[in-house]
């Protein structure tokens, strides 16, 4: 049976099993407590892993160490050592030394295992990195291979220099490294891009173009350094051609040569920052002046000089401005004025802005505003300013009370004088307004004068602004424009003048104010006593010509009044209105008044004269010489006239004169109308030993009076001469032929007139 | 309740599939091949763990089996006979381990030296009929007893160690 066969097999098999011997197998906790009690016993030396079910002895791991190394291509970290194999750190670490011991081509660098054939490997790199690039830098490759520069340098680089690595060492700096073709080729760049440039050029602009490190350019420059020069060794500093730099002097000498003056700012705009150092080393043998921009050749000065010297004794002007150089500023010109003037020349001159100006010159320009002067003093005194002002004046030198009571009367006192001189404007408010004008004026003057301080302004208010600039400006402008000043010095040359010319023309002022006062109460004494005189004439006159009168006929005498009203007494009026007017300030009447305007006048009149001068108006439309005469006389009162007393002797020379006159202008006559009525008057008041006032229209009248002193023939004479001329002036045909008449009758008429002798005479 | 070490290594017997008993001659002889098969991997693994405690063989027919078993105690090996017969029940009923030597020396045994088997080990059988033979009949029954029983019966002093050249 197989089965069975089966079964003792598998007997058979079983007791096999059950007789092999039995592994002799420790419990790994048996291991763990045998191995530990064998290292506390020193009697193995194990080291546990990191996980803690293996041991490692010594060399194993000294081994295992150089496997990873070799594993790891020569480098490995021993952190990433201790993982791989699995041990603590520590043992590692302990355990290095066995490692370096053994075989020294093993180096442990910063916690890392490296080995030869490792640094022979990046050498190689680093070689062709070089190569390729031309220099290199230790600290670069820090980085790259994460070594310890110091190892990189000895153990790599120098050690393999010259074997694996072709190059040289930066001699300035030994962690640089580079090709010699490199060098060459940096040389090259440099000394390409510097002799292409002439003008400064900051070294950092220059390493940007060419792309060199700022140490390898400060290395390499010396060698390369034919065409200029640094002004320093940092990063700030300038590379200055030699080209640049000559050219430089050769600009500043020839400038200097040819101008006689250099600017400051010239020089810093080529580039030179201490002017006057570089000027001092530069223009060694030349002398010059140092002014605040620049610096000046004697040469200059002696021209400027020589044309102060010209200016004063020419008595002109000079420009400075047109005569220096343009760059030079106030400030130059100043100083070198300071250096030119003497005291004496700067007592000669003025200097404003740029002008230089002798003092002849100005003393022409003066003179020249002399006529202005007067006219403005005049002006100023007439108009009253000049009055107001010296009140204003007056009023602030004393400020009190009474000096204010003062003023006033003053002011009134002059407000009459005023009017006396015949003001033009209107009377009662134009002191007031030349007061604020004046002011006003004042202020503005003021205004121009703001730098000063605030007293001097104030003393600018009180002096009177008799010239005002335009005015000055006006006169001057055409002379100055003439000599080829600017308008702009203008304005300064003439606010330079204007003090001094109101300082004249105040004091041009005052004498014409003195003057002119005087003159004005001498004049006004003869007018007054003038129109006195006259006003006693024609008064006598009309007496006289009144007494005449009184001889004709009624119907006449009635006529001849009025005519008398119309023309003569007229005139007196007119003449005292007209003396009223002046005295008032008022507008003077028109000569050929009506009668409604002489009254409309006499209304305005102040209420003193209004009273007198009416009733003498009224009168003239009277029919009465005696009311007319009375009235005069009180007006002349009221115009403080004296009337004079009534002279019979006088009167009689009057007449006479009177007389003499009308025959004289009878002989000188060839109108033949007015002959007779000369004629006519002229026997009257032969006749009648009294004066006769007519008109033309009266002489028939007057002639049938005369009829009685007259021979017949005389009286047919003049009645056929009257004809004639009543003929000839009323036109007509018979004019022409009435005027041959005449003309034969005029020499018998005047030998009448001539002849006629008083009747009562010639009876008695 | 059997400790995890037991466990242990009865989950490393083989289990069996056969459930026949001696008297079925087929069956039977595949049942004492899986009987063979499974102590031997029993014996293997029991080597391997340096855990060899017991020497068994069977008759022709495999329905008697003994053999001895061992107990080390304080680096001492105590060795004991041990025989028993396949019940003609088997596999329902568990073999009847039996240690003769001991027969009179302790309470926990049958007259004849038959051990008795823990409250356990019975229901756990039953539940694993015919899976569990007598490997495990041996792993469960025996050896729990054996390391119970054996140092308290040397403590006690009715055992006494025996030199091997006594033997």
């Amino acid at each position: 049976m197989a089965d069975w066969e089966e079964v003792k097999r598998l007997a058979a098999d079983f007791q096999k099993v059950q007789l092999s011997s039995t592994t002799q197998k420790l419990s790994e906790r048996n291991c763990i407590e045998i191995v530990s009690w064998l290292i506390d016993r020193k009697m193995l030396d194990l080291i546990f892993t990191s996980d803690g079910k293996e041991y490692i002895t010594p060399n194993q791991l000294v081994s295992d160490i150089r496997g990873e190394l070799y594993d790891h291509g020569g480098r490995i970290n021993l952190v990433e050592l201790a993982k791989v194999i699995g041990v603590d750190l520590a043992h590692i670490n302990t355990y290095l030394n066995d490692v370096l011991k053994g075989n020294k081509e093993i180096q442990s660098v910063l916690g890392q295992l490296v080995d030869s054939s490792y640094l022979i490997r990046i050498a190689g790199e680093i070689n062709e990195k070089l190569s390729q690039q031309g220099q290199i830098n230790i600290s670069d490759l820090t980085i790259q291979y994460d070594l310890p520069a110091d190892f990189l340098q000895s153990q790599v680089v120098e050690k393999n220099l010259g074997k694996i690595i072709f190059g040289k060492q930066d001699k300035n700096d030994s962690k640089v490294y580079f090709t010699e073709s490199f060098i060459s080729r940096t040389k090259a760049k440099i000394k390409g891009s510097l002799a292409g440039l002439t003008r400064p050029t900051p070294i950092t602009s220059i390493l940007n173009n060419i792309d060199i490190s700022e140490k390898l350019f400060f290395s390499l420059f010396d060698q390369t350094a034919l065409y200029g020069t640094l002004t320093g060794r940092m990063t700030g500093a300038q590379y200055i051609p030699n080209v640049y730099a000559r050219t430089q002097n050769e600009w500043v000498n020839h400038f200097y040569k040819q101008n006689g003056y250099l600017e400051f700012d010239a020089l810093s705009r080529l580039g030179i920052t201490d002017q006057k150092t570089y000027i001092k080393k530069q223009l060694v043998n030349q002398e010059y002046e140092i002014l605040h921009s620049c610096i000046v050749s004697k040469s200059i000065l002696e021209r400027v000089d020589a044309d102060i010297d010209e200016c004063i004794s020419s008595k002109s002007f000079i420009d400075l401005q047109n005569n220096l150089p343009s760059v030079f500023n106030q400030k130059d010109e100043e100083m070198i004025l300071n250096l030119i003037l003497t005291s004496q020349k700067r007592s000669q001159t003025i200097l404003i802005e740029n002008y230089l100006l002798s003092k002849a010159f100005v003393d022409k320009l003066l003179k020249d505003c002399e006529s202005l002067i007067q006219e403005k003093a005049k002006n100023t005194v007439e108009s009253g300013k000049y009055q107001q002002y010296q009140i204003s004046l007056q009023a602030a030198s004393s400020k009190n009370q009474k000096a204010e009571e003062l003023e006033e009367k003053v002011d009134k006192r002059e407000e009459r004088r005023k009017k006396a001189a015949g003001g033009k404007s209107g009377g009662g408010t134009q002191g007031r307004e030349t007061k604020t004008k004046s002011t006003k004026k004042a202020a503005r003057g003021g205004n121009r004068n703001n730098s000063e301080s605030d007293g001097g302004e104030k003393e600018e208010k009180k002096v009177l602004e008799i010239i005002n600039f335009d005015d000055a400006k006006d006169v001057l402008q055409l002379p100055l424009e003439e000599e080829g000043i600017e308008d702009d010095i203008l304005q300064q040359i003439i606010e330079y003048l204007l003090p001094k010319l109101n300082e004249d023309a105040l004091q041009q002022a005052a004498n014409i104010f003195a003057t002119t006062i005087a003159d004005r109460t001498a004049n006004r004494r003869q007018t007054h006593n003038e129109i006195q005189s006259k006003l006693n004439a024609l008064i006598s006159d009309v007496r006289l010509f009144e007494k005449g009168l009184k001889l004709l006929s009624a119907d006449i005498q009635a006529q001849l009044i009025k005519y008398l009203l119309k023309s003569v007494c007229t005139d007196i009026v007119t003449e005292i209105l007209n003396y009223i007017a002046s005295e008032q300030n008022l507008a003077p009447p028109t000569e050929n008044l009506s009668n409604e305007q002489r009254l409309k006048f006499v209304n305005d009149l102040p209420s003193e004269y209004k009273h007198t001068i009416l009733p003498v108006v009224k009168s003239l439309t009277g029919q009465s010489i005696e009311d007319f005469l009375m009235t005069v006389e009180t007006a002349l009162s009221a115009c403080s006239m004296i009337l004079k007393k009534i002279d019979k002797k006088k009167d009689r020379t009057l007449v006479l004169n009177h007389k003499y006159q009308l025959l004289e202008e009878l002989n000188k006559s060839e109108d033949l109308a007015l002959i007779l009525h000369l004629a006519v008057v002229a026997i009257f008041t032969t006749a009648t030993q009294t004066m006769l006032h007519c008109s033309g229209r009266h002489v028939s009248g007057v002639l049938s009076f005369l009829k009685q002193y007259l021979s017949d023939e005389q009286v047919m004479e003049l009645i056929s001469y009257h004809d004639f001329v009543t003929l000839m002036l009323s036109g007509g045909s018979e004019a022409e032929n009435a005027k041959e008449k005449l003309k034969e009758k005029v020499s018998t008429i005047k030998k009448i007139a001539n002849d006629f002798k008083k009747p009562g005479t010639e009876k008695s | 309740m059997v400790d995890e070490s037991t466990r242990k290594t009865l989950s490393n017997i083989p289990l069996l599939k056969t459930k026949a008993g001696p008297r079925e001659k087929e069956l039977w002889v595949q049942r004492l091949k899986e009987e063979y098969q499974s102590l031997i991997k029993y014996v293997q693994n029991n080597k391997d763990a340096d855990n060899d405690w017991f020497r068994l063989e069977s008759n022709k027919e495999g329905t008697k089996w003994f053999g001895k078993c061992w107990f080390i105690h304080e680096l001492l090996k105590y060795e004991f006979d041990v025989e028993f017969e396949i019940p003609v029940t088997y596999p329902t009923t568990a073999p009847e381990i039996a240690l003769p030597e001991l027969d009179g020396k302790t309470a926990k045994m049958y007259r004849g030296g038959k051990i008795c088997l823990s409250d356990h080990f019975k229901p756990l059988w039953a539940r694993n009929v015919p899976k569990f033979g007598i490997g495990h009949a041996m792993a469960l029954g025996l050896g729990p007893w054996l390391a119970v029983e054996i140092p308290d019966l040397i403590s006690k002093g009715v055992i006494s160690y025996k030199e091997k050249s006594e033997k």
